[in-house]
């Protein structure tokens, strides 16, 4: 019993002094509490208001109908439709037609159902009693590529589609679908499309997350480390330009993160891959031929999208670093990029960028990290301006931020620079030797 | 006989925010010289290391190294100076060979030259074959004996060494002083170093300046000293300046 008690009052006495020491640690106490209090509902919020506006959004979508059929079913199918959304008619146009002569961005719309000549004349045979007969629309969508909630105005379709059906007889009118590709038509149903591409949409904020976690880590770690061992000190002394430091330090983390990157990208794939071969079993969807797949150039570019932010993220980490005194000062406080990283991921994850609202569009525009995920998309879309324009950005801010850097090493503050938490905990003063 | 002056400081001082580490210091230091530095811990002596080693800026007043200006010229310091930190680490991934290498790589100008230093820094620290191994594997002495090996190889005309012997047992603290002073004698090298340890400091420098809170209170070769304040060591004479005895 006596050993049992003793043993409860050292349990507890640790306990306590951990405790204390680390609640009374401001770099744990923002980085695990206060960071994702704040980031995970800044996360929600905008994952539903997202959610919302692309409900609305499909809501208030407009419909061009080519009616290739003059009898009375088609018009009904028309007017029910109206009661929808709203419907822009045009008769006895092709699909080709009307993208030849631009309807789509005529109307502003991104869809249009074709009702093929010989529909009402199937709708009565059927309800005539021949069932073998039925009617078919055809639905084409502009693919964009623009995250996971793409499928929403396609659903509509489907829920539109069976409350016609169910006015008649179950299963009259079936649909067809097809995707309008960079302008041009493909037999693809866009909702597998969409399914497929989806591997693309998760993969790539993905990886780009862990690269920029990653090598953000090196490098942070490897200054901190210097300066916890005072290797740092020497190396300032040493006849050299001290920006070979910052540069050298640099270029290893981002080899040191572009060998994980690459690994991490190979495992991913494998994983990846075991699901689609499942999703896609028979359905022989060719993505090279759908000009799905980015051109040469767009990888290039798409690197180089990869590379500058990859440097802004290290430079920024290698900045913070500098307010640490050791490595786990130096890893907290990079954490506190990490919102910055993982919010962004998140959104474009989900939602087309496009379709935000003006103030948070630009507020994800304005940080660096979430370009090469437009970049990613953008590029499988042939949109080459917006990768080139994102690259710009980043570049100036890594300019910015590696002047902000080299100034950093050049003078002593990359020595005696501390964060000071004034509010967390009395500012007190530490003898200097 | 004076062979012409190594380092100059004229008040010098340094402050960071409120703390004022350094205040009007004033020191000069002779071509050949081990000059001691000498005070308390957080008397300012790492301070005045860093200031004179061009890491850290002057707050107001001037300090010169062989000539050659901190602040203006710091560059041009940095080509004739060997600095070594107190307590400072090596690299745990790179065996003693690599690090000497990494390290004589910023001076050498050619292969022969780089050889030339990892022997002379082989023969210096004495570590023998262990110069193969990784650094995470070395005891803290033999760490240090390598650090010190690091700023000599290069024969700097001024070497400085904070807390050369710091934290290290009588033995390998010995064996480091008297590294220091051979190599002192043979290749004519400037040190300034700093130390708490006053006795160690008696025993191979040729001049000491003692601080405290920032400030120099005495100066004055070292036998100089005992018997200007009629004290048994340098311990004695500190005590009797800052009036603590």
């Amino acid at each position: 019993m006596r050993r049992w008690l003793a043993l409860l009052r050292g349990f507890r006495n640790i306990l306590v002094k951990e405790l204390k020491e680390l609640m009374r640690d401001p770099k744990i106490l923002l980085g695990m509490i206060i960071v994702p209090l704040i980031m995970f509902p800044v996360l929600g919020g905008i994952m539903s208001f997202s959610m919302q506006t692309a409900q609305e959004q499909a809501q208030k979508a407009s419909v061009l109908v080519l009616n290739n059929d003059d009898g009375d079913f088609s018009a009904i199918l028309i007017s029910n439709l109206s009661t929808t959304v709203k419907v822009f008619v045009e008769n006895d146009t092709s699909p080709e037609e009307a993208l030849s002569r631009n309807l789509l961005s005529h109307y502003n719309s991104t869809q249009f159902i074709e009702i093929p000549s010989g529909f009402s004349i199937n709708m009565s045979e059927n309800l005539a009693g021949n069932k073998s007969v039925k009617a078919s629309v055809k639905i084409y969508s502009v693919f964009s590529g623009s995250g996971m909630f793409e499928d929403l105005s396609s659903s509509m379709f489907d829920y539109f589609i069976e409350g016609f059906n169910r006015q008649f007889q179950p299963n009259i009118v079936y649909s067809e679908r097809s995707s309008i590709i960079k302008g041009e038509i493909k037999n693809v149903d866009p909702r597998m499309l969409s399914t497929l591409m989806l591997s693309q949409a998760i993969a790539m904020p993905i990886t780009i997350m862990i690269l920029l976690t990653y090598s953000m880590q090196i490098a942070a770690t490897s200054v901190a480390m210097e300066k916890e061992e005072k290797t740092l000190e020497t190396l300032l002394t040493l006849p050299m330009d001290r920006f070979a430091v910052l540069m050298g330090k640099l270029a290893g983390s981002i080899f040191v993160a572009g060998i994980g990157a690459v690994t991490y990208m190979i495992g991913f794939n494998f994983y990846m891959g075991s699901f689609t071969s499942s999703f896609s079993a028979g359905a022989n969807v060719d993505l090279v031929s759908l000009d799905l797949v980015p051109s040469l150039f767009g990888y290039l570019l798409l690197g180089i999208s990869l590379f500058v932010t990859l440097l802004s993220a290290l430079a920024l980490a290698v900045i913070l670093s500098a307010f640490a005194e050791d490595v786990r000062g130096a890893q907290s406080l990079v954490g506190y990029i990490y919102p910055f990283l993982f919010i962004p991921s998140f959104v474009l994850m989900y939602v087309n960028i496009e379709s935000l609202p003006f103030a948070l569009k630009m507020a994800l525009y304005a940080v660096p990290f979430s370009h090469p995920i437009i970049a990613s998309r953008a590029v499988v879309m042939g949109d080459y301006w917006t990768v080139a324009f994102g690259i710009i950005y980043v570049t100036l801010f890594t300019l910015a931020i590696m002047y902000a850097a080299s100034r950093l090493f050049a003078t002593e503050k990359i020595l005696t620079l501390k964060l000071k938490f004034r509010g967390l905990r009395k500012n007190k003063k530490e003898p200097v030797e | 006989m004076s062979l012409g002056v190594a380092v100059e400081t004229v008040g010098l001082a340094k402050d960071f925010g409120s703390i004022h580490a350094l205040k009007d210091f004033n020191l000069k230091i002779e071509k050949g010289q081990v000059f001691g530095l000498i005070g308390p811990n957080g008397a300012g002596k790492t301070t005045a290391l860093r200031v004179i080693s061009t890491l850290l800026l002057p707050t107001s007043g001037q300090a010169k190294v062989f000539d050659l200006d901190v602040v203006r010229d710091a560059g041009e310091i940095r080509k004739i100076i060997a600095y070594l930190p107190d307590e400072a680490g090596v690299y745990r991934n790179l065996s003693g060979k690599e690090y000497l290498e990494f390290m004589g790589r910023f001076s050498a100008r050619n292969r022969n030259e780089l050889d030339e230093m990892i022997r002379q820094a082989a023969d210096i620290c004495g570590l023998g074959e262990r110069l193969k191994d990784r650094a995470k594997t070395y005891s803290k002495g033999m760490k240090r004996r390598l650090l010190v090996a690091r700023a000599l190889m290069t024969k700097p005309k001024l070497a400085i060494l904070d807390e050369p012997a710091s934290g290290l047992d009588v033995l390998h603290a010995y064996h480091v002083r008297e590294i220091i002073k051979r190599y002192v004698k043979e290749h004519e090298v400037t040190v300034l170093l700093s130390s708490h340890n006053m006795l160690e400091v008696e025993h191979i420098c040729d001049q000491v300046t003692l601080i405290n809170k920032g400030i120099i209170v005495a100066e004055g070769k070292p036998k100089e000293l005992k018997e200007r304040y009629g004290s048994a060591n340098l311990e004695e004479v500190f005590a009797k300046v800052v009036g603590f005895a």
